[in-house]
């Protein structure tokens, strides 16, 4: 048995051998299909030491520790890189991996009609994704995880305008930077305070409660860009832009999840400071509602996946709030596999249709059977219907919030949890029943193995995913009894209610218009309030400041020092007067001056 | 090698001596005599730089040459922990410089004479431990700028506007000959000032010696420092981008052929910061302790308000210009918070910036070459013609807004440690916002040149990097990941210099000569 360092530094540098090999071969990389095999290869060796890493840390409690400096100051470490190897660690890096397998297995037939060097290029992306991703989940401080959480925001980028060509994808791909980045600042300035009153990047230091708010705000405020919170959530609904197995990876199971993980391992500087819970709490529950509303109205198959994303990132920014670690970090990981599925069916069905939109689907179930089934039971996972892992999860969030806040929280989330179950069940009664909207979806069809059978094993996660539980809970050092109280039966309650709402307006022919109840929503949702807020921001503010200092510099500024030289030249010019040349002026000047000295001799 | 920092100082002048004796016409001969002339340097900067010894620190390398003895000169060349990692990227950047120039039609004997004397100026500057001298060689190296740009520059228009639009009677603002004077006209004020503050400091210190080490042993009168330190700042300055004196980097650094671009921006500006620090803290502790508030205050104002100027301009060259401007800004931001990491930060900026930009303004020259413009709001979709490009391009953004991995993070990151640690909270601030400001223009640069519909008709000579264009862009690109992934090959070294020195800086009450 190896160490479980060894373990983890394989598992962190075999992605980012294929992807160095692939940048600097550029043969291999442009003809397509080789750059496939490699960064495939690269994830199962990644894939095969996490599973190896984590049966080791079931057993073995001690976090394994490797670590160099990196950044030397007055002769000593200021800061370190390397890997920290415990459950935590193990248990994400499995999670990330193995969607990140099943996701480029899916890509092999998604993206195969892609020209050879767009699909290595695609591949190599991949690769260097899931090191990113790594480097954030071994990371043993905060600054090796800032490092990470930055790499993966330009795979997100680079993956993101992947169609570059397409306008709509670039502007989506910088403006996914732009706001994760604005968060970013937060995390920055966390670490500076951090180590201003420690001297490290450790997430293990005892604070000063005000301090301890501080760095933990700081922190959030950079969950909250990364994870999608209101009111940074702009940012996620536009990357579907990119290619679906993309948004299955990055914008749905792990990288905006990065922002779940970070608190679930800075949990001793969060346990600190009740302040910074409660705000999580409070912000998490709302923005869970708030995005399944807007769930609610979406057309766009990969829309309504991603609005009920930030919602469910919601639930585990609310549960971690509530101080269940175990509860965010269970919902990661169950959210981590259906919802990855989900993203893969529809793009399966993407593939086949030609067309985001749920209006052109319709009766997919008995064309594409397995998809279907697929994308139900992903559905009904994520609606938290009993048995499935998503119940298991969402319970575990229900049970550490109710009470808090005077309950409202484990209201909200209640709600959150019947509008879920309602828009799920919308997208699976308008895209997979009925009758077909159109040729293409009359004639769609199953596609390859290549994208079949990652669907399968993520559908088996999905639906058994909650027999975990109770590993999760000796991991996290929790008691787990399951108990089917009122909190659990409500919630099945609430999320059977929901399908059955849906199959009661969409189940037995497609209304023609939104429905009045949620017709509000969508003119609200049509109106996009929080997203021209920070285009005035861009275009009133911060252009216009750029602009009017660039006026400045070029002709203020820069204008003195123009109009020194230029009068200095007119000085000399003036100056110039004085040599005319002419001898009469001359001997006037001579009879001057020697009249003046005389004059100056009799004075005295 | 006893020699070895004279041979990396001589080896580009050598060079350029015998392209002297060379005819115009063979063109080969000289080429390639410019590119031995720049590998003898980086071959012997990368020695010297594997060769220090660390444990040791101090001074190393030391060879002493009498000039004028009487008055206490000589030529006298030392490596200290600063010193290696400055001769690198030097090495770096002419060689890529020179490589990047390979094609250069118009008078390429006379134009590769030019390049490597300037060279040649800027390894004596970091060598030197006599204050004259170092003078000497900073002005040989700001000179043949004016030459460079004003014969092989480029022209554009500036609209007259503003309070002073009565200038463009007599300039022809944007004009190439307009930036030359500018900038050798404010150089030379600078220069000027520094002189003033030299003379001042060896007459104060008792006219023996100009020898740094001397002239950091003696204790000035507090109103002496108080006088030399300005001096010296905006100086040195003037050359760094210290606002409001940076304007003849932007004309400057548009109208230059590429180059003389990647080397002004790359390394001569380098040396205006490396001036004020080596010089004006080292030498005047109580003069930088008076100052040292101005001066982070103005460096803060650089890094942002050069962000926002780059954020306004539709010309390829200015926005790399001016995030010079603002890069530069970080270098002083933390020299000014007088701690190790800022000084660690400082230097490891000068080296990490240097090679950013020269990758930066080695593109621009490749994209301006193709399409024969640089008015960005023209370009697009390029990406699909020259993807190799616009991935070099992206690396040097990112490297540019500070991502980990490249080596811009690791310089901004310390220094903002060192600043927060020390209290200044309004420049840190002022520092990451410049930052994310940088991440706004740098993408937004991006996508509108290599990403969206296009490449349109007019740019249809467009083509990928090829041959030796490619040796350049990987030779920089290689350098921002190895120090971003592993600043320790350069760091260490620094950290050893910055301690020396920082101790001197900070000794307020040094021994009395």
């Amino acid at each position: 048995m190896s160490s479980p360092t060894t373990l983890a530094l394989v598992a962190l540098f075999a992605p980012v051998a294929a992807a160095i090999l692939l940048a600097a071969l550029p043969m291999v990389r442009r003809r397509g299909a080789p750059a496939a095999v490699l960064c495939v290869l690269g994830s199962v060796v990644s894939f095969g030491s996490a599973l190896a890493l984590l049966r080791d840390r079931l057993e073995n409690e001690t976090p394994a520790l490797l670590t160099a400096s990196w950044l030397p100051s007055a002769s000593q470490s200021m800061a370190e890189v390397g890997v920290r190897a415990d459950a935590v660690s193990a248990s994400m890096l499995v999670v990330v991996t193995l969607v990140a397998l099943a996701v480029q297995i899916f890509s092999l037939g998604y993206m195969h009609d892609e020209e050879p060097p767009a699909f290595g290029r695609y591949f190599t992306y991949h690769a260097l994704f899931l090191f990113s991703m790594n480097v954030l989940v071994v990371a043993p401080n905060l600054l090796q995880l800032f490092a990470g959480w930055e790499l993966v925001g330009v795979t997100s980028y680079l993956l993101i305008g992947f169609y570059f060509k397409k306008p709509s994808a670039a502007r989506a791909a910088v403006k996914a930077f732009w706001v994760t980045k604005f968060a970013d600042m937060g995390l920055l300035f966390g670490l500076l305070v951090l180590f201003s009153a420690t001297g490290s990047f450790g997430w293990d230091a005892h604070l000063e409660p005000a301090v301890a708010t501080a760095v933990t705000l700081l922190l959030f405020l950079a969950v909250v860009g990364k994870s999608a919170q209101f009111p940074l959530h702009v940012w996620l609904p536009d990357a579907m832009e990119g290619p679906t197995p993309v948004s299955a990876l990055l914008h749905a199971a792990t990288m905006v999840a990065a922002g779940v993980f970070l608190i679930v391992r800075a949990n001793p500087l969060f346990e600190q400071s009740e302040t910074t819970r409660t705000v999580m709490l409070a912000l998490g529950s709302c923005t869970a509602l708030f995005a399944a509303c807007l769930a609610l109205v979406q057309t766009d198959i990969k829309k309504v996946l991603a609005y009920s994303t930030c919602s469910q990132l919601g639930y585990m920014v609310a549960a971690l709030g509530a101080g269940s670690l175990m509860g965010g970090f269970f919902h990661l990981t169950t959210h981590a596999f259906f919802k990855a599925l989900l993203f893969l069916c529809a793009g399966s069905v993407i593939h086949a249709v030609h067309s985001n939109e749920i209006g052109d689907m319709g009766g997919l179930a008995k064309k594409m059977p397995l998809t279907a089934t697929c994308f139900i039971a992903g559905a009904l996972a994520l609606a938290g219907i009993p048995g499935l892992s998503g119940f298991f999860s969402k319970d575990l969030v229900l049970e550490a919030v109710e009470g808090k806040l005077h309950g409202v929280p484990w209201v909200l989330l209640l709600l959150t949890a019947f509008l879920t179950a309602f828009y799920m069940g919308r997208v699976v009664f308008v895209a997979f029943f009925g009758k077909p909207s159109n040729d293409k979806a009359a004639h769609a069809h199953e596609p390859g193995w290549s994208m079949r059978a990652p669907l399968v094993v993520l559908m088996l996660l999905s639906v058994g995913g909650g027999a975990m539980t109770s590993t999760f809970a000796r991991m996290q050092h929790e008691p787990y009894h399951f108990h089917m109280g009122l909190g659990p039966s409500l919630a099945a309650a609430l999320g059977l209610g929901g399908f059955g709402l849906a199959y009661s307006v969409y189940g037995r022919a497609k209304p023609e218009a939104t429905p009045g109840a949620i017709a509000w929503i969508e003119r609200l949702a049509e109106r996009r309030l929080v997203n021209r807020f920070y285009e005035w921001g861009f275009h009133k503010v911060t252009l216009a400041v750029a602009d009017s200092l660039a006026w400045i510099d070029r002709y203020v500024v820069d204008g003195l020092i123009n109009i020194l030289g230029y009068e200095t030249l007119e000085a000399g010019r003036r100056m110039r007067a004085v040599q005319t040349g002419l001898v009469p002026d001359y001997v006037l000047a001579v009879v001057i001056g020697v009249i003046g000295v005389a004059a100056w001799g009799f004075a005295r | 090698m006893t020699h070895l920092l004279s041979m990396i100082v001589a080896a580009p002048a050598v060079a350029a001596l015998v392209i002297i004796l060379l005819p115009a016409g063979a063109l080969a001969a000289i080429r390639l005599t410019a590119l031995a002339g720049a590998l003898v340097s980086l071959a012997g900067s990368i020695l010297a730089h594997a060769t220090y010894d660390r444990a040791a620190s101090g001074l190393q390398r030391v060879e002493t040459y009498p000039v004028l003895p009487d008055l206490g000169v000589h030529l006298r060349l030392a490596q200290d922990g600063w010193t290696g990692p400055l001769l690198l990227l030097t090495g770096v950047i002419i060689f890529a410089g020179v490589v990047a120039s390979w094609h250069l039609e118009k008078r390429p004997k006379e134009y590769f004479v030019l390049l490597l004397v300037l060279v040649s100026g800027v390894f004596g500057v970091f060598v030197s431990q006599d204050l004259l001298i170092f003078f000497l060689f900073y002005e040989l190296a700001v000179l043949p700028m004016y030459l460079l740009i004003g014969i092989w520059g480029a022209s554009h228009e500036v609209p007259a506007a503003g309070p002073f639009a009565v200038v463009w009677k007599r300039f022809a603002v944007g004009d190439k000959q307009y930036a030359a004077m500018k900038l050798t006209l404010m150089l030379l004020v600078g220069s000027a000032a520094i002189l003033v503050a030299i003379f001042l400091l060896y007459v104060s210190s008792g006219a023996k010696s100009f020898d740094l080490g001397y002239l950091a042993s003696v204790r000035y009168d507090r109103d002496v420092q108080i006088v030399a330190f300005p001096l010296i700042w905006l100086g040195f300055g003037s050359l760094g981008g210290v606002f409001p004196f940076h304007t003849w980097s932007p004309d400057g650094h548009a109208s230059a052929p590429t180059a003389v671009s990647m080397l002004h921006a790359g390394v001569l500006m380098k040396l205006g910061a490396f001036g004020v620090m080596r010089v004006g803290m080292v030498l005047l502790p109580e003069g930088t302790q008076f100052w040292v508030p101005v001066v982070g205050t103005v460096a803060a104002i650089n890094v942002l308000y050069g962000a926002f100027c780059a954020m306004s301009q539709t010309d390829l060259k200015y926005i790399i210009a001016y995030s010079s401007v603002s890069h530069m800004g970080v270098i002083m931001l933390g020299a000014a918070t007088l701690t190790t990491a800022g000084w660690n930060g400082a230097i490891f900026q000068m080296v990490a910036h240097g090679i950013m930009t020269g990758l930066f303004f080695a593109l621009v020259g490749l994209v301006y070459e193709r399409a024969h413009t640089r008015a960005i709001r023209k370009m697009g979709g390029f990406a699909k013609v020259m993807p190799g490009v616009a991935a070099f391009f992206t690396l040097a953004c990112l490297s540019s807004l500070g991502l980990p991995g490249t080596a811009g993070f690791v310089s901004e990151f310390v220094v903002f440690v060192g600043a927060w640690k020390s209290g200044h909270f309004l420049w840190t601030i002022a520092g990451v916002l410049g930052a994310f400001v940088t991440a706004i223009y740098v993408l937004r640069a991006t996508r509108t040149i290599f990403w969206g519909d296009g490449p349109n008709e007019e740019f249809h000579e467009l083509s990928e990097a090829k041959g030796t264009e490619w040796v350049a862009l990987v030779a920089l690109g290689v350098g921002i990941i190895v120090l971003g992934t592993w600043p320790r090959l350069v760091l260490d070294q620094i950290d050893t210099g910055s301690a020396t020195y920082l101790t001197r800086a900070l000794a307020t009450g040094a021994q009395v000569r």
